[in-house]
């Protein structure tokens, strides 16, 4: 597998705040990448760092190109949606066709013209004329029509009511996605999001809290549910957070197996969701 | 948990071979062409000001006070009338060309910044170089030989318009058409054209600049420090030194050029036409003003600070 990115030891200051630190990952062709984290982690900084629109220290190579001195080159293969409704308010929906159309040289108008056939979006409409949901939309038709082989997401559906975004997943996995590609997506709504995922990785205070692909984390860390009576034996088993629902006791364990865990109550692998929440907010945290 | 969603995608279909890439001709064409449909004051202000002369050439009463009204009996001084009206109807479109551009040149850096739209337009490949040589581009060379273009044409039309007034009687024919002095006038327009723009670039690139570089108020920032910097001087020294230099940046090629030695229309004397310009006005030796070359040399200082700035600044 060849790194689509490869990130060693990013760091980046905003005056006396430190944004990333020391950050090192890699990201593998043909993934669906969650860039996960609490407001203020570092995850747009991280993407930014890697879409060349921010100076930083620290080694970066995206496609083997270095986002600082070969940005151009960079974006013939890189597409990103940096927010939600970022288009230009005064383009028309034709003239946002005709002008990727002029610059980009791998921009196929056809692709784009047939998804927004399938939307209420109209060739004449001005952006500033759509709705939020129909702006993203429209972005979204515009990077589909685009042959890159890295995709940056940002937040891109922030906003949007739930039909938008379940819509607008649904067409990057089944129009877009192919394992050529790779996707980097940063959200907050994880949970809708997380069977999209080959890999996540957490960030927390401007530092890697977790990088894994899914398939490992099924087999490094175990939820538990048990009755509070079983707590205290359980917790021996050195659980790295814990919570209390509906008068049970989830516990998360990191590194552990089913034989030592399976007699005290439900076992399973955390969902993204609470695995996040777990590491955030449990006692390992940075 | 162990599989996802996307385990079940599909090989790329795509072909691999890379398609064929843009050429900057090709992209700079594109750029042109959105920064026309963006800011269609470029274009619209001048269209309306030369449609607004047509209307005042069709109904408009012509009212010439010459002290010898005789003048204009022999052929030649209502040639030269003629190409001094042509030159003086393009003034309004040259005026309004010089505000809308400078107005553009001001904001286009600045705007993309505050609608965040800039997001967008560094998602795509094209260099931030490529990005502003578009802009200056258009304040200098699209809008400039676009009212040139369309002072010429207008022209024509106005003079369509008077013959067939003089014809129907409700104009006295005191012009008269000359192939070779219209030709004359268009070329000293060109010219002054081109030698306002090469001698103008810098305050272009400073505006650019700007635009750039400001996070808000980009007029005041155009503007005041060319009245606080000699007002201070004043208060502070006494001489205007920087008055004068604002003063020779800004009208010193009229003097280069010896516009003084000009006189077109004079109350007693025999009028000129504006073809003499072509003999008068020292061209040769602007050209080879090393003050028009500095300009240039700054002009292009100033543009590569404000791609720099554009490139690696980070506030949205």
């Amino acid at each position: 597998m060849t790194a689509v990115i490869e990130a060693r030891g990013l760091t980046k200051n905003y005056g006396a705040t430190r944004a990333l630190d020391e950050v090192t990952f890699d990201v593998e062709a043909g993934r669906i990448v969650g860039l996960i984290g609490p407001n203020g982690a570092g995850k747009t900084t991280a993407l930014k760092a890697i879409l060349g629109l921010t100076p930083f220290s620290g080694e970066l190579r995206v496609l083997g190109l270095d986002p600082r001195t070969e940005r151009d080159a960079l974006m013939r293969e890189v597409c990103f949606i940096a927010d939600v409704a970022v288009l230009p308010r005064w383009m028309r929906v034709s003239q946002a066709l005709d002008f990727v159309a002029g610059v980009h040289p791998r921009f196929d108008r056809a692709v784009a013209e047939t998804f927004l056939k399938k939307t209420d979006i109209r060739m004449a409409s001005r952006v500033r004329e759509l709705s939020k949901g129909m702006v993203t939309q429209l972005h979204l038709a515009l990077v589909l029509a685009i042959d890159a082989r890295l995709l940056v997401l940002d937040e891109p559906t922030l906003g949007l009511d739930l039909l938008y975004r379940r819509n607008f997943y649904d067409t990057l996995l089944n129009d877009y996605f192919d394992k050529q590609r790779t996707i980097l997506l940063t959200t907050h709504q994880v949970e809708e999001v997380e069977n999209l995922f080959t890999d996540v990785i957490f960030i927390n205070h401007g530092r890697v809290a977790l990088c894994a692909s899914v398939e490992d984390l099924s087999s490094r860390y175990q939820q538990l549910t048990l009755v509070a009576e079983q707590a205290a034996r359980a917790r021996e088993l050195q659980p790295f957070y814990e919570r209390e629902v509906f008068g049970r006791v989830a516990m998360y364990f990191e590194g552990r197996s089913a034989a030592e865990l399976g007699g005290f109550g439900e076992l399973r692998t955390p969902s993204i969701a609470d695995l996040f929440v777990a590491k955030m907010q449990g006692p390992g945290r940075p | 948990m162990s599989t996802t969603l996307a385990d079940g995608a599909p090989e790329s279909p795509r072909s691999e071979a890379a398609p064929a890439g843009k050429s900057p001709g090709d992209i700079l064409r594109a750029l042109v062409r959105r920064e026309l449909w963006e800011h269609r004051a470029l274009w619209l202000a001048p269209l309306c000001t030369a449609a607004g002369l047509a209307l005042v050439a069709a109904i408009g009463r012509i009212h010439i006070d010459l002290d010898e009204a005789s003048q204009l009996a022999s052929e030649s001084p209502r040639v030269a009338l003629f190409s001094i009206i042509q030159f003086v109807l393009a003034a309004p479109l040259y005026l309004v060309a010089l505000f809308v551009g400078s107005y553009y040149l001001l904001d286009c850096l600045y705007a993309e910044r505050k609608d965040r739209s800039i997001l967008f337009w560094k998602s795509l490949p094209v260099s931030d170089g490529l990005t502003v040589c578009s802009k200056l581009l258009v304040g200098l060379v699209v809008v400039p030989f676009g009212v040139f273009a369309l002072a010429l044409l207008a022209h024509l039309g106005y003079t369509a318009i008077l013959g067939v007034r003089v014809s129907l009687g409700s104009l006295p024919p005191v012009l008269t058409w000359s192939g070779y002095e219209w030709l004359r006038t268009e070329a000293v327009m060109f010219l002054l054209t081109l030698f306002a723009v090469l001698w103008w670039a810098p305050i272009a690139g400073y505006l650019l600049l700007v635009s750039a570089w400001v996070r808000r108020a980009p007029i005041l920032w155009a503007t005041l420090p060319f009245v606080l910097g000699p007002v201070l001087e004043w208060v502070a020294f006494g001489t205007r030194y920087l008055l004068g230099f604002i003063d020779y940046r800004v009208n010193g090629i009229f003097g280069i050029l010896g516009f003084g030695r000009l006189n077109l229309i004079s109350r007693h004397g025999p009028h000129h036409a504006v073809g003499t310009a072509l003999e008068v006005l020292d061209f040769r030796g602007a050209l080879i003003s090393i003050d028009l070359w500095l300009g240039l040399a700054v002009t292009a200082a100033l543009v590569y600070a404000a791609t720099r700035i554009r490139r690696y600044r980070d506030d949205t």
